[in-house]
């Protein structure tokens, strides 16, 4: 089992030695069961710190967000921040790394174990309560969860409230580290990896094509998705018109000619544009974190868009994104035993 | 006037809504959401709140203002397309999403009535359900003015007494709703009425989330608008639109022509959102509301200062959603208490 005391003990020392200017970490919100991220930067703040599995987010989110206020900063600083990461959040690390976001000098990172665990998936915990919410949830340490429910507690196998990138996981624990707590072992041998993408290719091309014009109507277009995405770091979204970035310089006719791939009309053809291109763009990046199905309010699966393109990069190209630092990134890499018969 | 339906005699009640659209809330994908009712389908009224909220049945994501085409060399041709609805009746709409529409009637009438929004509102009969339990920990109606059982905004109030439902007509329209199915209802007699208001009480007592003085909120945003406290408290906002599009009073718009063929297009109001880049952008390039600090003040200002100043009421019901569906755990109490603290 992970130590939260010794996670806790870490960010003190860091920020005490003034090895990092900020830890990003969770803590517990007032919004409700789950853990909220958080950003400490002072040694006294660390006790705050939690770590069980209600802290779904992946805060490399947060190095992204960071950089581009310091890149806009008239005073940046760029001294490295801390971040508490799960074996996927490392891998979005190690992605952004890959990608020359920042140097590798100037994130430290307090690596995780989920070991036998994994974090919960708020949809399947609503699936199970028809929609009411759990005032806490807690781990029993072996193989079931406890849901503390007004006027009762519930207990619930872990395998049935898992998150599904948990039950898939290939590597639970962070690769890439500066330190790392809890056992290194994440085989949990609930499912083979992709295991829900292959299922619902299991279904006709007319049955999956139906399915998914069902979720696309039912996109608000929030952007939530995105937003959330530490890989969607483009400061403009090709398709989404709001984030057009209209400086004083920018002039008349380029706001005029501007081309909206995709309208704000939230219907089928735009609202499919829109999660397709973002899925494409993701192709051979997506660590499967798992954040984008997560923050869906309407719960579109959008995981199943991009581990199928994460399946085909590791069935094509043996790539998994975000495993290995020393590799390439697949885009920008060619090797000669590639599957290319389609340039013959 | 006041009637008793017993729970097998809704269904009888919905299929005598003929002529009607009729939704109801819907538990799929994992969510409640209202969806339409087959006819003489049957209506689960076990729900929490819906995601999204009633607010859409008048006020639509996407609502075409007109159609234009132009052939070439002729001129450009214009085609009205003010929505002539079917009377919708929707049911299970929660005590705070009701209190919502009265706010929203404001908006698209203080100064122009706006003809898609009435289309589509004088054809709406909103069947309340009153929320005998907080069906979220982040309820908070009774802080902002509200009841479990408020009757505002809705046209009939229903109230669950276990095996039967208490119904009671709030407008005329809600009277004309419950006439079409005279023969299912029964006459509410006084251990009825007893047991209502018992429920109703008890109701009140449930806790939900607590906002200190309500009165001094403007007062506390105002002193606080130049505060750190706002950057901080969006310090892991993401920007995305859930708080807003999900809220049953937020009602900003954007109005885009988009093409829909070589010579033609529509005019299309779709919700906008005070948490988008461009939401205030200006076309000199200046944004007022430059970073998510500003932004956050903007939806908190917008809701318990501008709307108090120019309406004389909170525009948040206490639904407790944008809370809820944060991913990063913004939540609306706190930066209002953290606000009323500094």
């Amino acid at each position: 089992m992970v130590k939260v005391e010794d996670i806790q003990q870490c960010a003190a020392g860091l920020l005490e030695k003034g090895q990092v200017k900020s830890v990003l970490g969770f803590r517990r919100g007032t919004a409700g069961a789950m853990a909220e991220p958080c950003t400490i930067t002072e040694a006294a703040e660390a006790g705050t710190l939690v770590w069980d599995p209600t802290c779904l987010n992946n805060l490399a989110l947060y190095l992204v967000k960071d950089r581009k206020q310091q890149a806009a900063s008239k005073t940046p600083d760029i001294r490295p921040i801390g971040i508490v990461a799960k074996g996927c959040d490392s891998r979005a690390v190690a992605v952004l790394l890959q990608e020359n976001y920042f140097k590798r000098e100037e994130v430290f990172v307090i690596g995780v174990s989920c070991e036998g665990t994994g974090v919960i998936d708020p949809k399947k915990v609503a699936t199970l309560l028809k929609g009411r919410s759990p005032s806490r949830v807690e781990f029993d340490g072996a193989d079931g969860f406890k849901l503390t429910l007004r006027g009762g507690e519930m207990q619930v196998p872990a395998r049935e409230i898992l998150a599904d990138r948990c039950l898939e996981c290939r590597a639970a624990s962070p690769a890439l580290n500066d330190v790392v707590f809890g056992e290194p072992s994440g085989e949990r041998g609930y499912a083979t990896p992709f295991h829900a993408a292959k299922e619902a290719l299991g279904a006709s091309e007319t049955e999956r094509w139906a399915a998914w014009e069902h979720h696309f109507d039912r996109c608000l277009r929030c952007f939530a998705c995105r937003s959330v995405c530490p890989m969607c770091y483009c400061p403009e979204c090709v398709v989404d018109s709001t984030s057009f970035v209209i400086e004083p310089q920018t002039s008349a006719e380029e706001k005029a000619n501007r081309i909206k791939w995709c309208e704000r009309s939230p219907n089928t053809s735009e609202s499919a544009v829109y999660h397709l291109t973002r899925a494409i763009h993701l192709a051979g990046r997506c660590v499967d974190c798992g954040e984008c199905e997560r923050v869906c309010p309407v719960n579109i699966p959008l995981r199943l868009l991009n581990t199928m393109l994460e399946m085909e990069a590791f069935e094509m190209f043996h790539y998994q994104a975000g495993h290995d630092l020393s590799q390439a990134s697949l885009l920008s890499s060619f090797r000669d035993e590639d599957p290319n018969s389609f340039i013959r | 006037m006041e009637k008793i339906l017993s729970k097998e005699k809704l269904r009888e009640w919905v299929g005598k809504l003929d002529g009607c659209e009729v939704h109801a809330p819907a538990f799929a994908d994992s969510v409640w959401n209202y969806a339409p009712v087959q006819t003489g389908g049957d209506i689960d009224l076990s729900h929490t709140n819906t995601v999204g909220s009633v607010k859409a049945f008048a006020f639509p994501q996407r609502e075409v203002f007109f159609r234009f085409e132009q052939a070439k060399g002729g001129a450009p041709v214009l085609t009205a397309t003010v929505p002539e609805p079917r009377p919708t009746v929707v049911f299970g709409v929660r005590p705070c999403d009701g209190r919502g529409m009265p706010r929203n009637d404001k908006v698209f009438s203080a100064e122009f009535k706006d003809p898609y929004y009435w289309a589509r509102r004088e054809k709406l009969t909103l069947v309340g359900l009153a929320c005998n339990e907080p069906h979220s920990p982040n309820c908070f109606c009774q802080s902002v003015g509200g009841s479990p059982h408020s009757e505002e905004g809705l046209d009939v109030l229903m109230t669950d007494l276990g095996d039967r439902y208490h119904v009671k007509a709030i407008t005329p329209k809600g009277a004309e709703a419950m006439e079409r199915a005279g023969d299912a209802f029964n006459e509410a007699g006084a251990a009825d009425q007893a047991e209502v208001e018992r429920v109703h009480a008890e109701s009140r007592q449930q806790p939900q989330r607590p906002i200190g003085d309500l009165a001094a909120i403007p007062e506390a945003i105002k002193q606080n608008f130049d505060s750190p406290v706002w950057a901080e408290m969006a310090q892991h906002c993401i920007g995305c639109g859930i708080c807003t599009f999900l809220c049953p009073t937020c009602h900003c718009f954007d109005i885009n022509d988009e093409a829909t063929g070589a010579n033609k297009g529509e005019r299309v109001r779709t919700w906008d959102n005070c948490q988008f880049p461009d939401f205030t952008m200006h076309t000199s390039g200046h944004n007022p509301r430059h970073d998510l600090g500003a932004r956050l003040r903007q939806r908190v200002s917008h809701k318990f200062l501008y709307f108090v100043e120019n309406h004389k009421t909170q525009q948040c019901t206490g639904c407790g959603r944008c809370i809820s569906e944060c991913p990063v755990g913004i939540d609306i109490v706190a930066v209002l208490e953290r606000v009323g603290q500094s």
